[in-house]
């Protein structure tokens, strides 16, 4: 940066990268001929599914990877280091030379901020240190310049959270003080691996905003590795897309976005829900997958029945207690949900969406009975069921299913899929003989798309997408009329979700079902709802049919929610800096209740809560 | 204040504790025999009468609840009373305390000494050549009884090559023996717990943020890894400390050592209640405070332990 020629050579060259993990002839390659330039003050992202080896280049660049049990293979990484004065290859430095390039020239935020930082280190000496470290700052210098820093990540009372542990921070907080510290040094190149991927979408826009803010401010280079289209759309000057280890398709952002040549990105494109993609439209609509099993049209999308509903909630309301004191008093309350109402209609998706701690999956498992209402009703095909007694209320379990968001953690490890599939339908002696068991259970993989002799496999055969389709098959497994979906499509890659909701969908035609779908992701609610209820802090505070939510928002919540999804346009940057603040916590002091909110019709079928004024 | 309704409720538990452990030991000793007997056992002129006014003599005539009350008053006003035979307990216990607590203070030193640097070892190289063999003499560590250690270190170091004295408290080397003989056992336990606790740490996130810092792997190792293992590392030598306790006993014994377990055994076989009732109600006061200091230590080490 010295003079001008500096600037044009890359600031890093990744030549034919490859990594391999383990030796001899059960070596695996994880990462295999993998090139890129990385110029001054510019983000490149690199993209691509889980196991894609996206996260080990990084790592490979920063020389770590011989604490996961990695070595780099072949190939070469050039950078023009200040520090020890000359163009160096990363791979060849000494780990004394590497370590003053770690942290001072290359830093890095990665995914979790919940265990990103040391529990036991106060937040000003963990960046201290990298400032004694690197600048060899004194004490009272280097908290100076961390406060600094936090005021710049735009931390309220920085100087208080130098003398923080984390676990007083929210995870969007704790994700900023990564920011900051790895910033303080003023690196050359930061590595963000998925730094958002944890966080809820209003928080998410906030932390993307700030690492955009500060690269213009610092004039750092960024390499942004991510699995979500959208946010690289948002953050990148060039794209590398990975696929299984290998290079797929490097460009511009806006030619490889727009124009992808690799069939691999073309179909990764495909399956990116893009909010505002259905807008005009009324119905729910397949992802359209190129090389897929069924065409769109093949699933008729039928308008819903709404005579009678299939599930009729009133005034649900869940709080837990929370004890403190000499006696153990119930002190607090967290107001999981407050009346909340709804009904969902034969054959209908009601999506139920809110960022964590809005109480949606409380009302989900109320539902499913796995914990107990406050107070509220709950009518399912007009049966009063919380006023029964607990017997009879058991036989209405196997008429709601739940599907979790872990695939991996759903599945006993130790049962054939097939035992585990078949054991609800078990349970409430649906299926009496063993071979009206192999039966059940043939049928079942087949409806969900897996070949019926993968019965007798474990789970741990299945890959993750595989085994969303296991949970939704045992959900199917007592004929239910209503599946209630949480975040059952969140933990999956973007092609293998497609595949998941377009599976949903297809049920729901063929069989009638209902859906309750609870997720945080506003993208796929849009291509899978008929309705939408948004959930803040344990409240309904709108709800209507899909295209009176999505294209006419009233509550400023709900807006700020669509307005936080990232969107993949292109060379198109947000420049608006969005809201600032934390997600409030809908823990109370007791007799401190909320006040009710009262949902007034805006227009057929679209409620939204009246405004304290 | 927190930490002290936190010290209080542990220190009714201490009382608990003590209540049951003594009411235990003062009924199981008083099912194994008569002092009266045992001490005129020598003699052959002994008659019933005589027997009788030796009871009476020692208290012993009085019902089981009345001897126990009795003692429990003792306790209350730090009057441990007399033993049977041998005077004024303070005095016995005064010498037997400090030497116990010094070897129970070195073996467990020793065994921090050579477990965490060993564990870390075997954590950073796993599946190594270094780590198998940590891991193999552990077992045999683990398998070996504390009394066989201590007559084969005799044996070796004492008889064979005399360079340590045998038994005995008059020297500090008196007390490398003994103290290396509960340290090597408590090693082969610890050790593991280092490795698996390290494993654990080392593969956090926070270690990793660590080395993306540019520190030096000692202070990833020693600051940010070993603190976090720390915590289960404590609570575990906390309650190694009863069994420690218990190794001592049987060590004390063989190395001549003249600490609580050797007054207890000797207690024990001249039937000695309130001399027995003191040392055991000592012990056990010793565990619970121990555990006490350990919960307490945890909120040194963690933050998120601290009482808000």
């Amino acid at each position: 940066m010295t003079d001008t020629t500096a600037s044009k050579t890359p600031l890093l060259c990744v030549r034919d990268l490859s990594v391999t993990f383990g030796d001899g002839p059960s070596a695996a390659r994880v990462v295999d001929g993998v090139s890129f330039d990385l110029a001054h003050n510019r983000t490149l992202a690199i993209v691509g599914e889980s196991g894609s080896g996206k996260s080990i280049t990084s790592l490979a660049i920063l020389g770590l990877l011989k604490h996961l049990g990695g070595r780099i293979a072949g190939g070469e990484m050039l950078f023009q280091s200040d520090v020890l004065g000359r163009r160096v290859n990363l791979d060849q430095l000494t780990e004394n030379e590497l370590r003053q390039v770690r942290g001072n020239e290359i830093a890095m935020i990665f995914q979790e901020p919940m265990t990103s930082l040391n529990p036991v280190y106060t937040i000003g000496s963990q960046m201290g240190e990298t400032l004694a470290l690197h600048q060899g700052l004194s004490r009272s210098n280097a908290r100076q310049k961390a406060q600094e820093f936090l005021d710049l990540v735009r931390l309220p009372n920085a100087k208080r959270l130098l003398d923080s542990y984390p676990h007083q921070l929210s995870g969007g907080m704790r994700q900023r003080v990564m920011i900051a510290m790895a910033l303080c040094c003023q690196p050359k190149i930061l590595i963000a691996d998925e730094p958002t991927t944890a966080l809820d979408v209003t928080i998410q826009a906030q932390i993307l905003h700030i690492i955009r803010d500060l690269q213009a401010k610092m004039r750092t280079s960024v390499i942004f590795i991510s699995h979500d289209m959208g946010v690289v759309s948002e953050m990148a000057d060039d794209v590398l897309v990975m696929k299984a280890s290998k290079p797929i398709e490097a460009g511009g952002v806006k030619e490889v976005l727009s124009h992808p040549k690799a069939p691999y990105t073309q179909e990764l494109l495909a399956a990116v829900p893009r909010i505002g993609s259905m807008t005009g439209t009324t119905m729910p609509k397949l992802f359209d997958i190129p090389g897929q099993e069924f065409a769109p049209e093949t699933v008729p999308a039928k308008p819903v029945d709404r005579s009678k509903p299939v599930l009729e909630i009133e005034d649900l309301t869940v709080r837990f207690d929370i004890r403190g004191g000499l006696l153990s008093r119930v002190t607090h309350r967290v107001h999981a949900a407050e009346k909340v109402s709804f009904n969902i209609y034969p054959g209908e998706t009601l999506a139920l969406v809110g960022e964590s701690g809005s109480g949606k999956s409380t009302v989900g498992k109320t539902i499913q009975q796995l914990q107990d209402p406050v107070s509220g009703a709950m009518r399912f095909h007009g049966q009063d069921i919380f006023s029964l007694p607990a017997d009879d209320r058991k036989a209405f379990r196997k008429q709601t299913q739940y599907v979790f968001q872990d695939p991996y953690g759903s599945l006993n490890p130790r049962k054939t899929v097939g035992d585990s599939l078949i054991e609800p339908a078990l349970v409430h002696g649906l299926v009496t003989s063993k071979a009206e068991a192999k039966d059940k259970i043939a049928d079942l993989l087949v409806k969900v798309g897996l070949p019926a002799d993968h019965a007798g496999r474990y789970p741990h055969q299945f890959s993750g997408g595989q085994r969303q389709r296991l949970c939704i098959a045992r959900a199917l497994a007592c004929d239910p009329s209503l599946i209630i979906a949480d975040e059952a499509v969140s933990a999956l890659d973007v092609s293998v979700q497609a595949q998941v909701v377009n599976l949903l969908m297809q049920l729901q035609a063929e069989q009638g079902l209902s859906y309750l779908f609870i997720t945080h992701d506003m993208a796929v609610v849009e291509r899978i709802s008929h309705r939408v209820a948004v959930m803040y802090l344990g409240q309904i505070v709108e709800i209507g049919s899909r295209q009176q939510v999505f294209e006419n928002p009233q509550h400023p919540y709900t807006k700020r929610l669509l307005s936080a999804v990232p969107v993949l346009n292109p060379g198109v940057r947000p420049t608006r800096p969005p809201l600032e603040g934390e997600i409030p916590s809908g823990m109370r002091a007791v007799g401190n209740e909320p006040a009710p909110v009262t949902l007034k019709a805006v227009s057929d079928g679209h409620f939204v809560a009246e405004q304290a004024s | 204040m927190p930490v002290f309704r936190f010290i209080l409720q542990r220190a009714l538990q201490a009382v608990l504790v003590t209540l049951a452990v003594t009411l235990f030991v003062a009924l199981a000793v008083r099912l194994t025999g008569d002092p009266a007997v045992m001490m005129t056992a020598e003699s052959s002129s002994v008659t019933e009468e005589d027997l009788i006014r030796i009871r009476e003599a020692l208290g012993l005539n009085q019902p089981f609840y009345a001897q126990y009350l009795d003692f429990l008053k003792g306790l209350i006003t730090f009057d441990l009373g007399n033993s049977f035979f041998r005077g004024s307990i303070a005095d016995l216990i005064s010498i037997a305390l400090p030497s116990t607590l010094i070897l129970a203070v070195a073996s467990m030193g020793i065994s921090i000494l050579i477990s965490i640097p060993l564990g870390i070892h075997a954590a950073l190289h796993k599946g190594g050549i270094s780590d198998q063999i940590i891991r193999v003499l552990s077992l045999v560590g683990l398998s070996f009884p504390n009394f066989w250690l201590g007559i084969m270190f005799v044996l070796l170091l004492s008889i064979t090559f005399p360079i340590l004295p045998a038994s005995g408290f008059e020297t500090w080397s008196a007390l490398i023996l003994p103290a290396l003989t509960i340290g090597i056992i408590l090693t082969a336990t610890n050790v593991r717990l280092v490795r698996t606790q390290m494993l654990e740490t080392l593969s956090a996130q926070y270690v990793m943020v660590a080395r993306a810092k540019g520190l030096s792997e000692w202070s990833v190792i020693y600051k940010h890894a070993l603190r976090n293992a720390a915590i289960a590392i404590v609570t575990f030598l906390g309650l190694q400390f009863g069994n420690l306790i218990g190794g001592l006993v049987v060590v004390e014994l063989v190395f001549n050592w003249p600490g609580m377990g050797t007054l207890s055994i000797e207690a024990i076989a001249q039937r000695d209640y309130p001399l027995l009732q003191a040392t055991v109600t000592i012990l056990a006061i010793m565990i619970v405070a121990v555990n006490l200091a350990v919960d307490l230590v945890y909120g040194l080490i963690d933050p998120r332990i601290r009482v808000a």
